[in-house]
């Protein structure tokens, strides 16, 4: 892999790795044909973030090759060294015209070259290990409720929180009202602790999409880092959520950048007793001509969010190669139209289909759930969810580009926790630090 | 006013005693060469020298030139003492570090002789403040026998090339590597810690090379944590100099500035670390 | 008992902020106690081996645009309650462009100091913040408590130097040294001084001003007849008094330097610091400061800001 990035979307990719390692002690490096990504998951294992930088981000972009029954090489390495490369955000942006990754296997390097100002060069070259694929398993279009906003209004929002707040819950009121209250954990810590809450009117909002009367707890320390990412890149903000228990993602979208950010969510102590799958459908858009109703608020929704971030250029993230449009929403649609009316097949479109062996992330619910990520612009079938096994990892590569059946075939199986590392809700035995 | 609040009169005989309109010439300075506890002072007739030492592996003078006082006067040949720099210090800037604009501390500072404690007066808006300082026995410094004829390798820089350098040096390495060769890459500091290696290239033509004169091509290696205090003198200072002699011996000079446009230097001095194989270069 | 209030106005929102700001530094813990026309932060001052005591005034109208209060009874129409000072606090620090402030006495889960902010909007409706802050009720066997400290009698007075000068020689000294000693006479003049086996500092300030306090309170002070030259001195933990000078947001603007003969094993360094920034206003919050004595107990001295 061979990337090169230029001007400020260096300090773009800086500010980024800052939002990172918010999350976790390990930087994993994807290179895919269509961007660069880079995540992170926490050792808890409840929180999950991907930052794909497209082909247009770069000045260069080579991901290298990959054979047909090779996978492009992926790599992680210690969040601390990578950071520590673009530690001070200011001097990036004073002092650096350049910057190149260099992924060598073979020579078992990660080399990152920033050429600056006076002719210097600094070249780092980074340990990394070989590893896995690390993707939680998250569907946006599977939430009930969705919020977009300015990043601006949330980062204003969480100022009254005070830093060292673990959990905030986010709930939704009448009249499209959203509030933030500071999770506190019991009745009896309630007559020590100051509780505050705050509202925001739907109107400050760019779309609200919401189930009454629902509400989710997540760590805030995940959340601020990638707040700040979105207000620095001044880019609007969307969270898409469903019942307690199930994952929360926030989402930000550009032409050259796409970013997730997935947080596991406290379950509510009452839902968690009924059935997993009776909870894992409740939410979902039930009979297909509501759902209709429910898709064109969702499209009116895009359109209102798109007209921010996409269209022109962006002038957050200039883009460097002029190359003719081949723009990642405009594949996801393409992907969309051949899926057909198949769930999984189109989240192949998007993630391509997991090999054998290869490690999964799943960002569970209480029940042994999980989500599966769809590209949001696509209406789906509402399918029940599963946890993935390696079996389901099988069914799936079999099916790709998917077909209406893959949805069946995983139906069959039970939910089960294999040998890969998984996302667990946030329970206060597991609360991530 | 107490009479122990008044400076001494001029006449008396002391074996030093100077004046300076600002504190916080001397204070600054001597701040850059703050990495031990204690200092020797020398002064003779040329001005102050001061002198801080750790590890018998590394050596920083700063000095302040005659000039820079209103009055300076020795009565000897030279006078030598040790001091708490610390303490010292925290004297100089009783008033604070940033002093308002347009108010300056003003200093007046007396010492008797072997034996007797270093007087320092201070005024600043009406205020004064008198401060005892006991000496100490002065202790034999290190002698680097560094003689610019023995120079094998110089360059002098910017230091503003060389500051982001060091404040983001990976201080999980155990040493600085120095190259300085009259080929590529000319001038190259690198690391070797926990995260894998790091280099940094300046290259001769750069504009942030104000001279380049290197002979022969140098790789030394020095304790990063010997180095690492030099920091302090390189945020003071507009250039350096950085020079080696035949053994690796290396030498940084920092030209520094005052808010009055004097200049002062601080230098370091230090020993190359001994534990490098030759497989490891 | 009820009680609820409001502030609009943004000078004085801010004015209470800063105020807040103080005691949040000053107290962990403290008690609000509200009367018709005032409220007050105390610090009580049971702590034995040394530790601060505090007494701030405010008269309601100086800062509230609203002021309801309903006591515990009507022959005893107060209310006393106990609460963490950084918890008003971080509900004042996020208020700064807030249009209105309510405060109101609840009582969901727990008895709760409810503080409703409204914040302006890009939207057509305001934000609103509530912070529910956790009080305890003091019953009223307990309130003597928290009566009004009595000013002890005291040799000087005198004015304080500019804080910031004060507070950098205070931190130096600090460094040097684990006690300070303060001097001041009727003269105007106040030194701080330090001595260790390795250094010793004094600053001298003078022209400060001796204020007439004493015969404005209508007391009779021992600084009668007292020699001006003469310095009253006291000798301090200087990391206490470094608190006390660091969480000023504001000049303290007098200081009472006295002498005082006491059985007590213990020095004291009481403070008064006057808010006079805002205008006409003066909130006066006495700090007292106990430091467990390190020298014979013969003679103890007092020292009043």
């Amino acid at each position: 892999m061979k990337c090169v990035i230029a001007g400020g979307n260096v300090k773009v990719l800086g500010r980024a790795v800052h939002s990172l390692s918010r999350i976790g002690d390990e930087l994993y490096l994807e290179p895919t044909e269509s961007g660069l990504s880079l995540r992170a998951v926490n050792t808890s294992r409840s929180a999950f973030a991907a930052f794909l930088f497209a082909p247009l981000f770069f000045q260069l972009y080579e991901p290298g090759s990959a054979g047909p029954d090779t996978e492009l090489f992926r790599c992680k390495v210690h969040m601390k060294s990578f950071l520590g490369v673009f530690r001070s955000l200011p001097s990036l942006e004073k002092s650096v015209g350049k910057c190149l990754i260099l992924l060598k296997p073979r020579a078992s390097r990660l080399v990152l070259q920033l050429h600056c100002k006076h002719g210097v060069t600094k070249t780092h070259n980074l340990a990394f290990q070989e590893c896995e694929r690390l993707q939680a398993v998250f569907d946006t279009q599977r939430c009930a409720s969705r919020l977009c906003a300015p990043a601006r209004l949330l980062a204003e929002a969480v100022v009254h929180f005070p830093p060292t707040l673990a959990e905030v819950t986010l709930g939704t009121g009448l009249g499209g009202k959203i509030s933030l209250r500071n999770y506190v954990e019991d009745e009896a810590e309630l007559s020590k602790t100051m509780v505050t809450e705050l509202w925001l009117a739907e109107d400050e909002f760019q779309s609200v999409a919401v189930a009454p009367g629902s509400h989710i707890t997540f760590c805030l320390k995940e959340f601020r880092g990638l707040l700040s990412f979105a207000e620095a890149s001044n880019l609007p903000l969307t969270i898409h959520f469903d019942e307690p228990g199930r994952p929360v993602i926030f989402t930000l979208d550009d032409t050259v950048l796409e970013v997730h950010l997935v947080l596991a969510t406290l379950s509510d102590l009452e839902s968690s007793s009924q059935s997993p799958s009776t909870n894992g459908v409740s939410h979902l858009p039930a009979p297909s001509d509501d759902f209709a109703d429910d898709l064109e608020s969702y499209m009116a929704a895009m359109e209102t969010s798109e007209g921010c971030s996409e269209g022109p250029p962006s002038p957050t993230f200039p883009l460097r190669t002029p190359q003719p449009a081949k723009s990642k929403p405009q594949q996801q649609e393409e992907g969309g139209g051949g899926g057909g009316g198949g769930g999984g097949g189109r989240s192949c479109a998007r993630d391509p289909p997991a090999q054998e062996g290869e490690g999964w992330v799943c960002l569970g619910a209480g029940g042994g759930q999980s989500l599966l990520l769809t590209p949001p612009f696509l209406p789906t079938v509402p399918l029940p969810v599963f946890w993935l096994g390696d079996d389901t990892r099988k069914a799936w590569s079999g099916h790709h580009p998917g077909g209406a059946g893959g949805g069946q075939r995983w139906r069959k199986l039970s939910p089960r926790v294999t040998a890969t590392p998984s996302l667990h809700p946030t329970t206060r035995t597991g609360t991530p630090q | 006013m107490p009479f122990s609040a008044q400076p001494p009169a001029s006449g008396e005989r002391y074996a030093l005693s100077a004046s300076l309109d600002n504190a916080r010439h001397l204070s600054s300075l001597l701040r850059a060469v703050h990495f031990q506890d204690h200092a020797t002072c020398l002064a003779t007739a040329s001005g102050l020298r001061v002198t801080v030492e750790d590890a018998k592996c590394i050596q920083a003078n700063a000095f302040i030139q005659a000039e820079i006082f209103q009055e300076f006067s020795v009565q000897e040949e030279s006078v030598t003492f040790r001091i708490s720099l610390s303490v010292l210090l925290d004297c100089l800037t009783i008033f604070g570090t940033s002093s308002l604009p347009g108010t300056s501390t003003a200093l007046r500072l007396c010492y008797r002789g072997y034996g007797y404690p270093l007087m320092l007066f201070l005024e600043e808006g009406g205020v004064v403040t008198v401060c005892k300082i006991n000496t100490q026995e002065p202790e034999e410094l290190l002698d680097f026998d560094f003689c610019s004829t023995k120079v094998v390798n110089k360059i002098i820089l910017q230091s503003e090339g060389l500051r982001e350098a060091f404040a983001e040096l990976d201080m999980t390495s155990e040493v600085l590597q120095i190259t300085m060769s009259p080929d590529k890459p000319y001038f190259r500091l690198s690391t070797f810690g926990n995260a894998g290696s790091a280099h940094l290239d300046y290259p001769r033509d750069s504009d942030l090379m104000e001279a380049f004169h290197c002979n022969q091509t140098q790789t030394n290696r020095y304790k990063i944590s010997l180095l690492k205090p030099s920091t302090k003198a390189l945020a003071l200072s507009c250039k350096v100099s950085i020079r080696t002699d035949a053994q690796g011996f290396l030498s940084l000079q920092y030209m520094i500035r005052n808010e009055d446009g004097q200049i002062c230097f601080v230098e370091y001095y230090c020993c190359p670390d001994e534990n490098v194989t030759e497989a490891e270069l | 008992m009820r009680f609820r209030a409001k502030i609009v106005d943004l000078a004085c929102l801010n004015h209470f902020s800063r105020i807040i700001n103080t005691i949040a530094k000053l107290a962990k813990t403290c008690i609000l106690r509200l009367t018709v026309c005032k409220l007050y932060f105390i610090l009580s001052d049971k702590v034995a081996n040394g530790g601060a005591s505090m007494w701030c005034e405010l008269s309601q109208g100086n800062f509230f645009d609203e002021f309801q209060m309903e006591g515990v009874a009507a022959e005893h129409n107060e209310i006393y309650l106990e609460f963490v000072p950084e918890n008003l606090w971080r509900a004042f620090k996020t208020a700064q462009s807030a249009k209105a402030v309510k405060i109101k006495l609840t009582n969901k889960h727990c008895p709760c100091l409810r503080v409703a902010v409204e914040l302006p909007s890009l939207s057509s409706s305001s934000r609103i913040v509530t912070h529910d802050i956790p009080v305890g009720v003091i019953p009223r066997r307990m309130w003597n408590d928290f009566r009004e400290p009595s000013v002890p009698d005291f040799d000087v007075s005198i004015y304080l130097p500019v804080l910031k000068t004060m507070k950098s020689v205070v931190e130096r000294m600090k460094n040097l040294s684990n006690f300070i000693v303060i001097e001041a006479n009727l003269s105007g003049e106040m030194n701080l001084k330090i001595e260790t086996d390795l250094v010793s500092v004094t600053t001298h300030f003078k022209d400060l001003g001796n204020p007439p306090w004493a015969s404005e309170d209508g007391y009779q002070s021992s600084a009668q007849g007292r020699d001006v030259e003469s310095m009253a001195e006291a000798c301090i933990d200087i990391k206490k008094l470094q608190q006390l000078l660091a969480g000023q947001q504001v000049n303290p603007t007098k200081a009472l330097c006295s002498k005082f003969n006491s059985s007590a094993c213990e020095l004291q360094l009481v403070g008064s610091f006057a808010i006079l920034s805002f205008s006409r206003i003066s909130v006066f919050i006495f700090v007292c400061l106990k430091v467990n004595i390190f020298t014979a107990p013969e003679d103890f001295q007092y020292l009043y800001f």
